[in-house]
């Protein structure tokens, strides 16, 4: 296993692909035996979603790459209460600008990642310059620009 | 990678470069060749799926057809003449060319060579299977070798003469025939020739046998064409001149999916093309939307400074935004998709919901490539006008991009532009 890549998961996100994971088997099931389970008419399953994966090669290439996460996964657990100053996986952090205006991200592996609403990758260069930093470090990414970020705050609170 | 980049930049020119025939005709605001390029790869996807054509190829042939252009510029079949001058050129204009059969196969040879060359210097500097796939499907394209290429060439002609009478309207002695003429002596599908027909129903008042289907998918159509016409809001806001449009941005981010695509073997290239071309579709009724949660100051040099900086706020703010544009935007699915086709229909909303909530590995890298696209071109803006600050963007970039070949492609940008 050495070498492979490790997907972080929060606890939010594992769950929400083990349920696709499951939908998945059973809408496969019901392709290949031209069934259509009570599951497939719930409120859980949106018609759109269902119309979508018609294609079952989609759907089992789908679940191989799942499959692929379920043995590589790591959980992202809230650190102990010590390392709680220290920004890891799972920390929101509140960053300053120098006139004063405030950006605010949680840090969460490539498959939850989603800047729009927070979220940015640990993978990503804001991410990787961000952790092991702690409280009024200055973080500074300087190719080809320069932004100076400030830790404001750092904080945990995952369930 | 540096090649790729290279290339990027040269065929970003077909975004600037109006299509011959609407400027002869004096059509305002004449669309470019990317833009009709983009509404050509729709076109071809959604009646193609019809005729149970390979989608993935059509798609890459629509892309790719127009690239030569970039050195051989947009030659119209008025290319045959020598002189379109004065009230003679322009009643010429109005009819299709009209040269004898010897003469047209000269001169369409001769145009053939000129867009050949013009593609193989375009292309030499890039990997051998880029290079190899961009050349072939040219080739296919032009020489109708298979029933993708045959039919995309035909597209082409039928997206041409749509886009005519949207400029023109149907009064042949101002529209002239020779968009109609050029066409009808083109296409040969039977499928394309009832869509035609289609297409005089709607527009001229005919009452050809009627096809709802056909129909619906016509109306879609029209309705996408409205992306030639947006131009993106942050560069309109931002006071760049002749800013691309959002069918001009699509054009860059299909090209940039073909070429870095391609090196992702786990990722779905049909998928990715298809995503690439929905993922701003919602624009048609919401307009294009930026990522800054303010109250736009009235002043517009004071508003062009807070763009320069990067969008800052807290996560609930973030989610708050993400939320009610994501609202806005369905409601315009929706009314964009009314009338399609329930599979398309379902295939489109999902498509654009990946995208939106970067639920899928395709969604993922499309939107970092998203925001490289965009980069690239406020690079080139840069590149214009040197006081153009791209700051904002590249904090985009280091916030948004953590795919490998992402991250290599923008240290490649930061080395070169």
């Amino acid at each position: 296993m050495t070498g492979e890549k490790k997907f972080y998961l929060t606890k939010e996100g594992l769950v929400k692909i083990e349920k696709e994971f499951n939908d998945l088997k059973i809408l496969k099931l019901a392709k290949i035996s031209g069934e259509s389970p009570k599951i497939l008419h719930s409120e859980d399953l949106n018609q759109e979603y269902l119309s979508f994966q018609e294609d079952l090669s989609f759907i089992e290439s789908r679940l191989m790459e799942l499959e692929h996460i379920f043995k590589n996964v790591e959980l992202i657990k809230t650190p102990v209460k010590v390392k709680q100053n220290i920004i890891d996986l799972g920390a929101t952090v509140t960053l300053e600008q120098k006139d004063g205006s405030i950006n605010e991200f949680t840090l969460v592996g490539s498959l939850e990642a989603n800047p729009a609403v927070g979220k940015i990758s640990n993978e990503s260069p804001v991410g990787k310059f961000l952790l092991g930093h702690k409280i009024n470090d200055e973080i500074i990414i300087t190719s080809p620009i320069k932004v100076l970020y400030k830790v404001k705050k750092i904080k945990y609170s995952l369930s | 990678m540096k090649n790729s980049l290279n290339f990027l930049i040269e065929v970003n020119k077909l975004k600037e470069m109006p299509r011959t025939g609407w400027i002869l005709q004096g059509a305002k605001n004449p669309e470019t060749i990317a833009e009709h390029t983009v509404r050509m790869a729709f076109t071809a996807w959604l009646l193609g799926r019809e005729k149970k054509l390979n989608i993935k190829k059509l798609i890459k042939l629509a892309i790719f057809h127009d690239l030569c252009e970039v050195y051989a510029g947009d030659n119209t079949p008025f290319f045959y003449y020598q002189n379109l001058e004065g009230r003679e050129g322009e009643k010429a204009m109005l009819k299709g060319p009209r040269l004898a059969q010897k003469e047209k196969k000269k001169l369409g040879e001769k145009k053939f060579i000129l867009e050949k060359n013009a593609l193989l210097k375009l292309i030499s500097p890039l990997n051998l299977n880029i290079k190899k796939d961009i050349f072939s499907s040219w080739l296919d394209f032009e020489k109708k070798f298979s029933p993708e290429g045959r039919f995309v060439r035909e597209i082409d002609r039928i997206e041409t003469l749509l886009q005519s009478i949207e400029y023109f309207g149907n009064k042949e002695k101002i529209a002239g025939s020779s968009w109609w003429e050029q066409t009808e002596e083109f296409v040969e599908d039977p499928f394309l020739l009832e869509f035609l027909k289609i297409i005089q129903n709607r527009f001229y008042g005919k009452r050809f046998l009627r096809n709802k289907k056909l129909e619906n998918i016509l109306d879609f159509i029209v309705e996408i064409g409205k992306l030639k016409r947006m131009p993106r809001l942050y560069w309109k806001l931002r006071g760049v001149k002749n800013p691309e449009t959002i069918a001009g941005h699509i054009f860059t981010l299909m090209l940039m999916v073909l070429i870095f695509g391609r090196e992702k073997k786990q990722l779905n290239m049909e998928k990715l093309l298809k995503m690439a071309l929905c993922h701003e579709i919602t624009a048609v009724y919401t307009k294009d939307t930026i990522p800054y949660d303010i109250n736009f100051p009235k002043d517009k040099k004071e508003l062009a400074k807070i763009l320069e900086k990067a969008p800052y706020s807290s996560k609930d703010q973030k989610t708050k935004k993400f939320l009610k544009d994501y609202q806005e935007e369905k409601e315009s699915i929706k009314r964009l998709f009314l009338k399609l086709p329930g599979s398309l229909e379902s295939e489109i909303i999902q498509l654009w919901d990946e995208y939106r909530n970067r639920s899928s590995s395709e969604s993922r890298f499309l939107a970092q490539l998203n925001v490289l696209a965009i980069l690239l071109q406020g690079l080139l803006y840069k590149r214009r006008e040197k006081k153009f600050s791209v700051s904002a963007l590249w904090e985009w970039v280091f916030e948004i991009c953590d795919d490998p070949c992402i991250l290599a492609l923008m240290d490649e940008m930061k080395g070169k532009l």
